[in-house]
């Protein structure tokens, strides 16, 4: 839409070497987009399309996975609404948008900020880049590889109990992922970790789009850190904090690898979450039918939120541009 | 362009697989006597016993059927248990594999037409004979895809079953007796206890808590409370005894000592690498670890059945099926009866593994023979009771659930027995409709 405007919009005049006009026929330009756009829209259709509707369609059944589904209507969404375990997955899930969206945006930023503003130009930018690298590491490691990692260190004999001995603090020690009182918050702590290098790598690439300019001249003007900070920072790198906030939040709702490695949503459900939910009633309870009602809940959520975010972004920009 | 056409037809054989398995009948007439392929998939390790033995039982296959190639091909077991009803109902799959025995897997598959009768096999080649009735119950399914009766879906040819293992040395340092009665086996974890070494390993995150469970309530349980759990005949009621007994027990033991308070979080493997390294003086688990401890330990170890339990926790080891479309079932047959032979049976036996129909005397190691005969001890007793978890799909993870919290202290042993009871009567209702 918008991008379609824009392009239409474009006067040839702009164009320093416009297409012959006698190789256009009439919509020739809408109908290339298209042909563009085809094998794309093939391809989602084969691998979202397809298995969407058919998700829709199974959640409507009651299947265990071979023979023929029986169609049941609704009564797999009225049982989702009174079952305990999906609103526990849920629950859990806003404290996955707190580890894996909230957490790591905020102390991304601030840490993009130390880096780019202080580390970057008191010492080399080579330091900078280096401490951005270390920062995004997690996020290169297969999630499962440093889910089984993080299981070892958090376990009752585990790196992290023998550091609290160490440090003289052994009153301490924990079964940190067996306590359904401490998995949860151990799970986020990692959640945090695997999540924080993103952030920081966005957001250090957005500062250095920001015209240096904007910033002198407000150390002129005598503006400090924090005023700078939140004067030029923050509304220059609005639209990346857009993208790291959806894209962070999606990943937030439909997070399974880490919870499959280092819980698998226990003990007792503490850290059950809705798409390790819907696995299990998939492949464990071989009900194929409940797994889809899930599913399909999980997903329109995810487009409702992904929705809700784009159009607030799509306004924000529209009042940043007078419009 | 050629990868396009294997993409299409990838993608036409996913939707036919998924579209079509109602379609398939038991069809098993179809001629297949001048096949000249055997497509075999297992998921053994290649150095397990059981790999051991049928690489043996391919050569001889071979040998005995010139002129047929064996197209073997080594599977993961998740792969397996989570696509099994999509890959044979396909042109593609196997024609002999094995497969995870239990209503959930080759009952449901049974119960829709997928897997071959093979009870005429049974009788005429002598399976039958060779598997006691508690082996035979993985092997035969009803037409709802409950095991225990009907007609035979899969031949099961090893088996396994729940032991204590112990470490010789630590029993010897801390001049402990190798119990024979439960008190005899309280007294030496007292004495564990008191010497500041939790006696027994476990790991809440998988499934030895259950078990441990499971051989608690076996111990006040009998044939009746086994098939009534197992096979649904009578309802269960999960605050009476013997699964009363089998949580309280649980729970005093953790209040004791004998199991450690901080091992919710802990997986089997956690459980059975600090037996090898010689940290924990006994576990309660399963047959399956054999192999490995005797591979790796370098302590002197041994087994005893859990003191005073008729019961055991164990059955028949995962079943050879033979899918409906399978196009070799002549040769797929002949092959499940070479790995019934003496010959694989005792090469099972003398490589760690439990042969079903083994010959105690033919195997040279005396620990391994003690293994064996500790099966058939228990096997001829009818005393294979299956595990906690195979009555109802899923019902693994509620177990791994209740007893986390037994062992962290967040349950009481009722409130567990409640958690477990309901997803238990709710599955069986979805498989009876009662």
């Amino acid at each position: 839409m918008a991008v379609s405007d824009t392009v239409a919009a474009t006067p040839s005049a702009a164009t320093p070497t416009p297409a012959p006009p006698s190789r256009r026929r009439p919509g020739g330009r809408d109908a290339a987009y298209w042909l563009y756009l085809l094998p794309g829209a093939v391809l989602f259709i084969l691998v979202i399309g397809v298995p969407l509707v058919g998700t829709g369609y199974l959640s409507l059944t009651r299947w265990s996975g071979v023979g023929d589904p029986t169609f049941v209507g609704w009564d797999n969404y009225q049982r989702l609404l009174h079952d305990e375990v999906f609103w526990a997955s849920f629950r859990n899930t806003v404290a996955m948008i707190v580890a894996m969206v909230v957490v790591p945006t905020l102390l991304g930023l601030l840490l993009a900020s130390v880096l780019f503003d202080v580390i970057g130009r008191r010492f080399r930018p080579r330091t900078a880049a280096a401490l951005r690298a270390a920062f995004y590491l997690p996020q290169v490691l297969p999630v499962v590889v440093a889910g089984i990692v993080w299981g070892w260190i958090l376990r009752p004999d585990g790196a992290f109990n023998s550091l609290l001995d160490a440090v003289g603090l052994g009153a301490l020690r924990h079964d940190w992922l067996g306590d359904p009182d401490t998995a949860l918050p151990a799970v986020m702590a990692v959640m945090i970790w695997v999540q924080i290098g993103y952030p920081v790598v966005v957001f250090m690439a957005a500062l250095q789009r920001v015209d240096p300019e904007l910033y002198e001249a407000a150390e002129v003007d005598g503006a400090n850190w924090l005023r700078r900070f939140r004067a030029i920072t923050l509304p220059q790198i609005r639209p990346e904090t857009f993208v790291v906030a959806l894209t962070c939040t999606i990943a937030a709702l439909k997070v399974f690898g880490p919870i499959y490695a280092l819980t698998r949503g226990g003990p007792e459900n503490a850290t059950n979450v809705p798409s390790y939910f819907a696995y299990y009633t998939f492949f464990k309870k071989l009900q194929v039918g409940y797994g889809s009602a899930i599913s399909t809940v999980l997903t329109l959520i995810i487009v409702v939120v992904a929705v809700v975010f784009i159009g607030v972004q799509a306004r924000s920009e529209r009042r940043d541009r007078g419009i | 362009m050629q990868r396009f056409r294997r993409i299409v037809a990838a993608i036409a054989l996913a939707a036919t697989a998924t579209t079509t398995v109602a379609a398939c009948g038991d069809d098993d007439s179809g001629d297949d006597s001048g096949a000249k392929t055997l497509k075999l998939w297992h998921y053994e390790g290649e150095n397990s016993a059981m790999g051991v033995g049928w690489d043996r039982a391919i050569e001889i296959f071979k040998t005995e059927h010139p002129g047929v190639e064996v197209r073997f091909e080594r599977k993961a077991f998740e792969q397996i248990q989570q696509n099994a009803g999509m890959i044979i109902n396909s042109s593609e799959g196997p024609d002999i594999m094995e497969y995870n025995k239990g209503n959930a897997t080759a009952g449901l598959l049974s119960s829709q037409g997928l897997l071959t009768d093979l009870s005429y096999e049974a009788a005429k080649r002598g399976w039958a004979d060779r598997l006691s009735p508690s082996l035979q119950t993985t092997a035969r399914y009803s037409d709802k895809g409950v095991m225990g009766s009907g007609n035979w879906f899969g031949v099961p040819n090893y088996g396994e079953y729940v032991t204590v293992y112990y470490n010789k040395d630590l029993f010897d340092r801390n001049g402990v007796k190798v119990p024979t009665t439960m008190a005899e086996l309280t007294a030496a974890m007292d004495t564990f206890v008191g010497k500041k070494i939790t006696p027994l390993g476990m790991a809440g995150a998988e499934y030895p808590a259950g078990q441990l469970f499971y051989q608690l309530a076996l111990s006040k349980a009998d044939r009746q409370f086994v098939d009534d759990y197992q096979l649904y005949k009578n309802p269960v009621d999960f605050r009476a005894d013997p699964l009363k007994y089998g949580a309280d027990t649980f729970a005093d033991w953790v209040r004791k000592g004998y199991v450690a308070k901080d091992s919710a979080s802990l997986k089997a493997e956690d459980m059975g690498t600090a037996f090898i390294a010689g940290k924990t003086p006994m576990i309660v688990s399963g047959s399956w670890w054999y192999g490995r401890f005797k591979a790796e330990m370098k302590a002197n170890w041994d087994t005893f059945l859990f003191p005073g339990n008729t019961l055991n926790a164990g059955s028949s080891g995962n079943i050879w099926v033979v899918p409906t479309n399978s196009k070799a079932k002549s040769l797929a047959y002949d092959f499940i009866d070479i790995t019934l032979r003496p010959e694989i049976q005792d090469l099972i036996g003398n490589n760690g593994g439990v042969p079903v129909a083994g010959d105690p005397a033919k195997i040279s190691d005396p620990k391994d023979r003690k293994l064996i005969e500790d099966f058939n001890t228990v096997s001829k007793q009818d005393g294979l009771a299956f595990y906690p978890d195979w009555p109802v799909p899923g019902y693994y993870d509620v177990l791994v659930g209740g007893f986390q919290g037994l062992i962290n202290g967040s349950k009481s042993p009722d409130q567990v027995l409640d958690t477990i009871a309901k997803p238990y009567a709710d599955g069986v209702k979805e498989i009876t409709g009662k």
